[in-house]
């Protein structure tokens, strides 16, 4: 994966500290707008329907800034279920591909971990971390919309700075202050 | 619709058959030679009665197994007996199994293994094509005069002549082969473009890839590659317990998990000729009509989103949200809730469950009649949908489409009715039929469906009959097979189960209601605008949008010395510049 974005080689040349402020506002846009753009390499349709429902009002994983788009192009994070079928496998590849750097990967449910119910079958090269890299597993069959927003805010967590990420752990701890 | 029909249909076919048997009185089996086969059909289809719902490929039929065929009524117990004595080690058994109502008459054809070779039927049945494509990916039966060459289900570099539903299949020799053309690109005819769609798109659930060729806006025609999401579960479930097997067929689809699951119980208490107590049938049921209302639930917010109208989508999932609390509440999971085993229901439904469903319904009542007035009178939800993908009554019936998709077509199927599985024979269901036949109607008979759930649902908890859940179910289920054919909420779902008598079934064939809606809507989007193509799709279930179009543009003549010619985006750029700026005038 490519640490350096689109953003890196149009700021090259400028004075350090200047980079390093419009990377801080970059990184602080990508974690409160992350894009997704959702990829079924061989699901049930299972988590696919939980992950829409994670984005209906019920849940709402918008209010974290969170959209769900069409396009790869535009997207941050992919979000990917099922195990993964020969004929899926090279535009799952390809969806990965045309997303631009820095991209993170979310594999949600079973069959993303390891093949699920379907480890083995002749059709199946394997699971998902076996053809992207893959940030965050959200186990289930399938798993509840909360686990899935609890999979998204992980990855998020960690993309924070440093300072950043102990305030929020601070918030998300019981009891914690806001 | 009955024994006198069956021998109607046995009578009229008699010049062609080797062997005929009336298993029962909803049970006709017939054997011809493949040289006959089409004839047979021909004659079949001149009789007006049933259509054609499966065919089903078997193999496998050595001298261990013996010839035995029993067939089985759902819920019934198995009539023993045997209409194909000649089972040789070394042929494929082809059946084409028509249904109508309750009754099922099954062709069957019976081809060596090495040389094994049927007529295509497509020519007298239409809707027999994307089967017949089925039955030879996967089990090598070459079918002659099958139109299209292309795969459908099995991947690109899937090597020549191995078929994964033959027994001596082995994994190891499926490994890819180098250089292998790519399935999907279409024949169209040079100077037209193709717009492909797919398999990743944003929203939704199943990933096909389609090809439109396009005029202008005008969809001039359309083809569709399966099989992103073939995981061979076929095959896995053979190689699976009977009670294994119930958890994998569950896990083929995550929206109709509990009909899939209805329909191989049904089969294979069938076939250990089991007798399930009612109050088993009764929360099966019920389980049934409140999975039909988070999938129409879902399918209305989907399709709405396709249309543009995303108030819509999330207020109707807003309030689907209500009945995957009720699932949750019942079974401990909002999806997938392994509520069946092999003789009955695993959860009870006591006093407050009860009337949590119950309210449940009142407020979805309301709604469904909210959404009513909505997809019948909203002016502009109405451009999307009045007279948009219309499939006339003839067509469907042509093309075989099943479900809501034909019954918005004027067809009055609904296996609910017309064929009681589970405790419908205690529930009955009115079949909602609209004779509109656009997308406004496959709206309309949607959200009427949810009122008659409602209804249905109330019934059965108001009339639970007392008494067990389940009985326990053999490890060992007796030889023979039986069909098990039920009403998922997207149409017909057909199971024919096999077995040799051991602890692993010997063949589950599986036919979704998706394959055979695919044909009518591939033929119905010619002549519509591309931008109406998502409703269309939609229209159907296996939902789907339209927001990827990874360009890819294919052109053929002119430049390309006759070839495919792929543009790039460097070439697309300069030829955009080339047209806007000058080059035109």
């Amino acid at each position: 994966m490519r640490k350096e974005g689109l953003m890196a080689a149009t700021v090259h040349g400028l004075p350090a500290a200047f980079r390093r402020a419009l990377e801080a506002v970059a990184l602080w846009s990508r974690v409160n707008s992350p894009w997704l753009v959702h990829f079924n390499s061989g699901s049930c349709n299972g988590c696919d329907i939980e992950i829409l429902a994670t984005l209906a009002p019920r849940w709402d994983l918008e209010r974290f800034g969170a959209k769900l788009w069409g396009s790869p192009r535009h997207a941050d994070v992919l979000v990917c279920t099922g195990p993964v079928t020969r004929l899926a496998r090279e535009r799952l590849v390809r969806v990965y591909e045309q997303m631009p750097a820095p991209k993170f990967v979310v594999a949600v449910g079973s069959c993303g971990i390891t093949g699920g119910a379907f480890h083995g079958c002749y059709n199946i090269v394997g699971d998902i971390g076996d053809v992207v890299p893959v940030d965050v597993y959200v186990p289930g069959c399938p798993p509840r919309p909360e686990a899935i927003i609890d999979g998204v805010i992980q990855l998020l967590t960690r993309l924070r700075p440093p300072k950043a990420r102990r305030h929020a752990a601070k918030a998300a701890a019981p009891g914690g202050a806001a | 619709m009955s024994a006198a029909d069956l021998s109607r249909i046995q009578g009229a076919l008699a010049p062609w058959l080797t062997g005929s048997r009336l298993a029962s009185d909803t049970r006709l089996d017939m054997e011809t030679p493949a040289e006959n086969l089409l004839a047979a059909v021909t004659a079949f289809r001149g009789l007006a009665w049933g259509y054609l719902s499966a065919i089903t490929g078997l193999d496998g039929l050595g001298p261990a197994a013996g010839p035995s065929a029993s067939e089985a009524a759902p819920g019934g117990a198995p009539a023993q007996g045997s209409a194909s004595q000649h089972g040789t080690l070394g042929s494929i058994e082809v059946l084409y199994q028509f249904c109508q109502g309750p009754c099922l008459a099954t062709l069957r054809v019976r081809v060596p293994r090495d040389r094994a070779e049927v007529p295509s039927i497509s020519g007298a049945v239409p809707s027999a094509v994307l089967f017949e494509r089925e039955l030879s990916e996967m089990l090598g039966v070459h079918v002659t005069g099958l139109p299209g060459g292309k795969r459908q289900f099995l991947p690109d570099d899937w090597p020549p002549n191995v078929f994964p539903l033959r027994k001596d299949f082995l994994v190891e020799s499926a490994a890819p082969v180098a250089d292998s053309a790519p399935s999907v690109g279409s024949g169209e005819a040079p100077g037209t473009f193709i717009v492909p769609i797919g398999p990743q798109h944003p929203a939704l659930k199943e990933p096909g890839h389609f090809e439109f060729a396009v005029d202008g806006e005008i969809i001039t025609g359309a083809s569709i590659r399966l099989g992103y999401v073939h995981r061979g579960i076929e095959k896995a479930a053979e190689d699976r317990s009977w009670v294994q097997g119930l958890y994998l067929v569950e896990r083929i689809c995550g929206i109709c998990s509990h009909i899939h699951a209805t329909a191989y119980a049904l089969g294979v208490e069938a076939l250990a000729g089991m007798t399930i107590p009612p109050r088993g049938q009764a929360i099966r049921t019920l389980l049934c009509e409140l999975e039909r209302i988070h999938s129409h639930l879902l399918w209305l917010g989907v399709a709405a989103h396709e249309a543009g109208f995303d108030t819509l989508f999330m207020f109707s999932w807003r309030d689907r949200e209500t009945v995957m609390d009720l699932l949750e509440q019942l079974t401990g999971n909002r999806v997938n809730y392994a509520a069946n085993l092999i003789g009955g229901v695993k959860y009870e439904i006591d006093a407050p469950a009860a009337d949590a469903i119950r309210r449940g319904m009142d407020y979805l009542e309301g709604r469904a009649r909210h959404y009513l007035k909505i997809v019948t009178t909203d002016e502009s939800f109405l451009r999307r949908t009045r007279g948009v993908g219309t499939i006339s009554r003839e067509m469907s019936e042509r093309f075989g489409t099943v479900g809501p998709t034909a019954r918005a077509s004027g067809v009055p199927t609904d296996l609910r009715a017309a064929a009681p599985y589970a405790a419908y024979g205690q529930f009955p269901v009115t079949p909602v039929v609209d004779q509109r036949c656009d997308q406004e109607a496959r709206f309309v008979v949607r959200v009427r469906e949810l009122s008659e759930c409602f209804r249905v649902v109330r019934e059965i908890l108001d009339r639970l009959p007392p008494g067990d859940l389940s009985i326990p179910a053999p490890r060992k289920v007796a030889e023979g097979e039986a069909v098990s054919r039920v009403e998922a909420p997207r149409g017909e779902l057909f199971y024919y189960l096999r077995s040799t008598g051991g602890v692993k079934p010997d063949r589950v064939k599986v036919r979704t209601p998706s394959l055979c809606n695919w044909a009518a809507v591939v033929n119905v989007v010619i002549g519509q605008k591309l931008a109406d193509v998502p409703v269309i799709l939609a229209g159907i279930d296996p939902c789907f949008s339209c927001n990827d179009r990874s360009l890819t543009l294919r052109r053929r003549g002119k430049t390309g010395a006759g070839g495919v010619e792929t543009w790039s985006w460097e070439d697309l750029r300069t030829y955009g510049i080339r047209w806007y700026g000058g080059g035109r005038s």
